[in-house]
């Protein structure tokens, strides 16, 4: 496994705990406060910190491919994950301002939002992944 | 997805040269082992440039290293 596959997959496990702690600890969306702001920074923060120390130790296990810089193949993974991600926020995104529709507030349609973002984020890695794994 | 209807005759070349492992050639292109790896299993099809690195390594032309197969659908 390559060092961005490894790469990838901290992110995307990142990803999924997060966001697991986060629906776990604000779930009362209907009824938005000041709590589930703090719940959302507190989440960023835990992410930011799982990354850093999971890069870290990967970076300190792996110097070798560490070094390795990005080839064509890669690049070309990235790609294609990126703008299958996009086409997932655009739709996720577009779908949550149609709620607006529905009576949903300002603050529940910007948590779906983030909801569309943090989809889309997944499907970037969790595609990633599978184009690594097939070889494109 | 996944396949191309290009083959080649890298690991054979490798063999012929010396048993040259993945990582020395993939060094010597600029490209990962898993890539390396990816291209030799028919997986993935590598740019011009890269495939004329490839030919240059071992010393030999372009078509000695890669074939086209029109016939074959890409899975």
């Amino acid at each position: 496994m390559s060092f961005r596959e490894k790469s990838a997959w901290i992110t995307l496990i990142a990803i999924l705990l997060v966001s697991a702690a986060f629906l776990f600890h604000a779930p009362r969306l209907s009824h938005p406060g000041p709590w589930d702001f703090h719940v959302l920074l507190a989440c960023i923060a835990a992410f930011a910190v799982i990354e850093i120390v999971s890069f870290v130790v990967l970076r300190l296990r792996y110097p070798e491919d560490a070094r390795t810089p990005i080839d064509e193949r890669e690049r070309l993974i990235h790609l294609k994950a990126t703008s299958l991600a996009w086409g997932v926020y655009v739709v996720g995104s577009f779908l949550a301002v149609m709620t607006l529709h529905h009576g949903a507030s300002a603050v529940v349609i910007g948590y779906l939002i983030v909801l569309a973002f943090v989809v889309a984020e997944l499907v970037k890695y969790g595609a990633r992944i599978v184009y690594y794994r097939r070889g494109v | 997805m996944g396949g191309t209807n290009i083959s080649n005759r890298i690991r054979q070349l490798r063999f012929e040269n010396g048993e040259m492992t993945q990582q020395q050639l993939g060094q010597r292109i600029g490209v990962t082992r898993q890539t390396l790896n990816a291209i030799e299993l028919g997986k993935y099809s590598p740019s011009l440039e890269a495939a004329f690195r490839i030919a240059e390594v071992f010393g030999v032309p372009l078509e000695r290293v890669f074939q086209y197969n029109p016939g074959k659908t890409p899975t």
